[in-house]
C-alpha cells in the first residue's frame, strides 16, 4: 500500500556474549505501519518489543534486515530517518531532571534544530494538552512519577516527527494518570495527528488506543491483525458452558481429556466451563458428555475473550 | 542554521544545569585554588630562584592553568556521556535528526566557552593571590590555547568510546589526569628531547610559554611553528573521534547506549 510510513523487513537482532553465546533477540520479523494508523507491540518479556523499537529509532544496529521510514533508510541514513521518527524509551529517564518543564521542551525542540520562535505556541499547546501548566516552572526532578513520564511523552511529541514510537509509556504510572496519559494518546489517534507504534504489558492501553496488535514471541510475530478481528476469531471459538452444581474430578478429567478446555472455576453452585471448540458440532458433544455425567445444564453461549485472554492464549501457544 | 539552534538549545541546557548545581561549581573553583596554593607556595619555600622555563613561580601559574584548562576539556566528555547515560538522555541525544556528530561538538562548543571562562577567571585570581603577573596578550593567548586544547578533545572523545562501552572507566580515567601533568611538563626537557614535540598538547603549551612568559606574539611566530601545533592537534583528534566512532558502533550493535 502507498501509505506505509514504516517498512519493517525481515529484521534480525542477535546479541554475541562470551558467557551466553549468541541470543537471538529479533528472529526475521516483517511487517508495515500505515500512516495514522496506531499499532500496538504486544510480548512477553524478553520476547523483543523493545529491541524492534530501538531498531527502528536508530540507536541499535540489526544483524540483518531492513528498516525503512517513508523513504528513508533508517540502516544505512538514520539521520534522515530520525527527521521522521522519534521516541520515549525510558519514560521519566528520558528527560532533564535539573530542569523545568518548559527548558526541557524547548532543549528537546533545538535539539532538532527547531527555531524556538516556531515551537514555542506548538509548546504552550503540548503543555495545555498534558495538563501541566501549574508545573511549567518547576524542575522535572520536583514532579510526580506520571508528571514527568507526560513531560517525556510531550518531549518527544515536541520534536514534531510524524511517527512516535513508544515503549511501555504507561508503565509504574498510578491508575488516574495511566488513564489520563492513555486519554491523550487515544485523542491524538483519533485526530490522526501521529502514527503509533506502543509496546506495551498493560492490555487495557493496547485495547483502549491501538486498532491492530503485533504479538512477538520469543522474536518472532505470531500474530500481526487488527483486534476487532482477532475478537472475532477468538469469540467464534469460545464457548462458556454453566452447570449447577460441581464436577468430581473424574469428570473433570473426562472433558479435558476430549475437549480444549480453556478454564473451569466455581462460582457458587454453579460450574463454568469455558472451552474452544474450533467445530461447532462439538459443542453438542460436549453437551452430550455433560449430560450423560449427570450434569444439569443451565446455560450455553459464546465466550467474548478480551485482548488479555486472547494475549494469553496465543503466546502460550493455544491459538490453533 | 538548524545547527545554530541546536548549539542554542545545548548551551542554554547545559548554562542551566551548571547554575542549578551551584555547590558543585564553587566547590570545584575553591579546591583546584587550594592545590594551586599549595604547590604555588611550596615551590616558593624550596626555591623560587631557579629562573629556567617551567621551574620558575610563573612557570608554576602558567602550566597549572593550562593543566586545569586541559583537565576541564579532557573530562567533560567522559563525564557527561557517563552522566547522560546514567539520566537515560543519551539515547535522546542520539536521536537528533542533526546526528549525534553535531551534538557533540555542540557540547564541545558550550564547554569550551564554560572552560576558557573558568580557566582565565581563576588565572586571573591566581596571578592576584601570587602577585606574579603574566605577559597577558589575548589575541595570542586564546588562539593558542583553543589549538592546543583541540587535541585533548580528541582523546575525550576517545575516553567517551570507552564509557559507552566499558562504563567503569574512572580509573582510567584518574591516571590520565597525571599522564597530562607529564605532557604539560614536558616543554621544559624540549631542548635536550627535541620529540617531546610530537606529544599531545607539549608544543602547544611551550608556544603559549612563549607569549605569557617571553612576551611573544602569536603574530610573530615562524608560521611552521604554529602550523606544526594545528597538525599535531588535528591529527590526535581524528585518531580520537574515530576511536570513538568506532567504539560508538559497538555500544550500538551491543545496544549499550542507554545502560549504565
Amino acid at each position: 500500500m502507498s501509505d506505509v510510513v514504516l517498512a519493517v523487513n525481515h529484521l534480525t537482532k542477535v546479541y554475541h556474549s562470551r558467557r551466553r553465546g549468541e541470543t537471538v533477540a529479533v528472529d526475521n520479523i516483517s511487517f508495515n505501519v500505515h500512516k495514522n494508523e496506531v499499532v500496538g507491540l504486544l510480548g512477553p518479556n524478553g520476547a523483543g518489543k523493545t529491541t524492534t523499537i530501538k531498531s527502528i529509532c536508530t540507536i541499535l544496529r540489526p544483524t540483518s534486515g531492513e528498516i525503512w521510514i517513508d523513504d528513508a533508510d533508517a540502516i544505512r541514513n538514520p539521520r534522515a530517518a530520525l527527521e521522521k521518527v522519534t521516541a520515549v524509551l525510558e519514560g521519566n529517564r528520558n528527560i532533564y531532571w535539573r530542569l523545568n518543564v518548559r527548558d526541557n521542551l524547548e532543549f528537546f525542540a533545538g535539539l532538532q534544530g527547531q527555531p524556538l520562535r516556531s515551537v514555542r505556541s506548538y509548546i504552550d499547546e503540548l503543555i495545555e494538552m498534558f495538563n501541566l501548566k501549574e508545573k511549567v516552572k518547576e524542575q522535572a526532578r520536583t514532579l510526580s512519577r506520571g508528571m514527568q513520564q507526560k513531560l517525556a511523552v510531550a518531549c518527544a511529541l515536541v520534536k514534531r516527527t510524524p511517527i512516535l514510537l513508544l515503549d511501555e509509556p504507561t508503565l509504574g504510572l498510578d491508575v488516574e494518570t495511566s488513564y489520563e496519559l492513555r486519554w491523550i494518546l487515544k485523542r491524538m489517534a483519533q485526530q490522526g495527528q501521529r502514527t503509533i507504534l506502543l509496546s506495551s504489558h498493560d492490555m487495557n492501553v493496547v485495547q483502549d488506543i491501538c486498532e491492530r496488535v503485533i504479538i512477538i514471541n520469543h522474536g518472532k510475530i505470531v500474530v500481526d491483525d487488527k483486534i476487532e478481528n482477532l475478537q472475532k476469531l477468538f469469540t467464534a471459538s469460545a464457548y462458556r458452558f454453566e452447570i449447577e452444581g460441581h464436577l468430581s474430578s473424574h469428570q473433570e478429567q473426562q472433558l479435558k481429556e476430549r475437549f480444549d478446555l480453556l478454564k473451569i472455576s466455581v462460582n457458587g453452585q454453579r460450574t463454568v466451563i469455558e472451552a474452544e471448540l474450533l467445530d461447532s458440532q462439538r459443542v453438542y458433544e460436549i453437551i452430550d458428555v455433560l449430560k450423560g455425567n449427570g450434569c444439569q445444564l443451565e446455560s450455553v453461549g459464546k465466550q467474548y475473550p478480551d485482548l488479555e485472554e486472547i494475549f494469553l492464549r496465543i503466546v502460550k501457544g493455544d491459538k490453533k | 542554521m538548524r545547527h545554530y539552534y541546536l548549539l542554542k538549545a545545548m548551551m542554554k541546557k547545559n548554562f542551566l544545569i551548571i547554575w542549578r548545581y551551584p555547590f558543585n561549581l564553587v566547590a570545584g573553583i575553591t579546591s583546584i585554588m587550594m592545590i594551586f596554593l599549595i604547590i604555588f607556595y611550596g615551590a616558593k619555600f624550596i626555591d623560587g630562584g631557579n629562573p629556567s622555563f617551567g621551574s620558575t613561580l610563573e612557570g608554576i601559574v602558567m602550566g597549572f592553568m593550562l593543566w586545569t584548562f586541559i583537565i576541564f576539556a579532557f573530562s567533560d566528555l567522559t563525564w557527561d556521556f557517563i552522566n547522560e547515560a546514567q539520566q537515560g538522555t543519551l539515547e535522546q541525544l542520539y536521536m537528533s535528526s542533526l546526528g549525534f556528530g553535531w551534538v557533540s561538538i555542540s557540547y564541545v562548543l558550550t564547554f569550551l566557552v564554560i572552560n576558557l571562562t573558568l580557566t582565565l577567571s581563576m588565572f586571573f585570581l591566581m596571578m592576584a593571590v601570587t602577585g606574579k603577573w603574566l605577559h597577558l596578550d589575548f589575541l595570542s593567548l586564546i588562539p593558542l590555547m583553543l589549538l592546543t586544547v583541540w587535541g585533548v578533545y580528541g582523546f575525550g572523545f576517545a575516553m567517551g568510546g570507552l564509557a559507552l562501552v566499558f562504563k567503569q572507566v574512572q580509573a582510567a580515567f584518574q591516571i590520565f589526569q597525571f599522564v597530562w601533568l607529564l605532557f604539560v611538563l614536558a616543554p621544559t626537557v624540549m631542548e635536550s628531547l627535541p620529540w617531546v614535540k610530537f606529544l599531545p598538547v607539549s608544543w602547544g603549551v611551550y608556544l603559549i610559554g612563549k607569549v605569557l612568559m617571553g612576551g611573544e606574539s602569536l603574530f610573530a611566530m615562524p608560521p611552521m611553528d604554529v602550523f606544526f601545533l594545528v597538525m599535531n592537534s588535528a591529527a590526535y583528534f581524528t585518531v580520537g573521534y574515530i576511536s570513538f566512532k568506532y567504539l560508538e558502533g559497538k555500544a550500538r550493535d551491543r545496544g549499550l547506549l542507554g545502560h549504565y
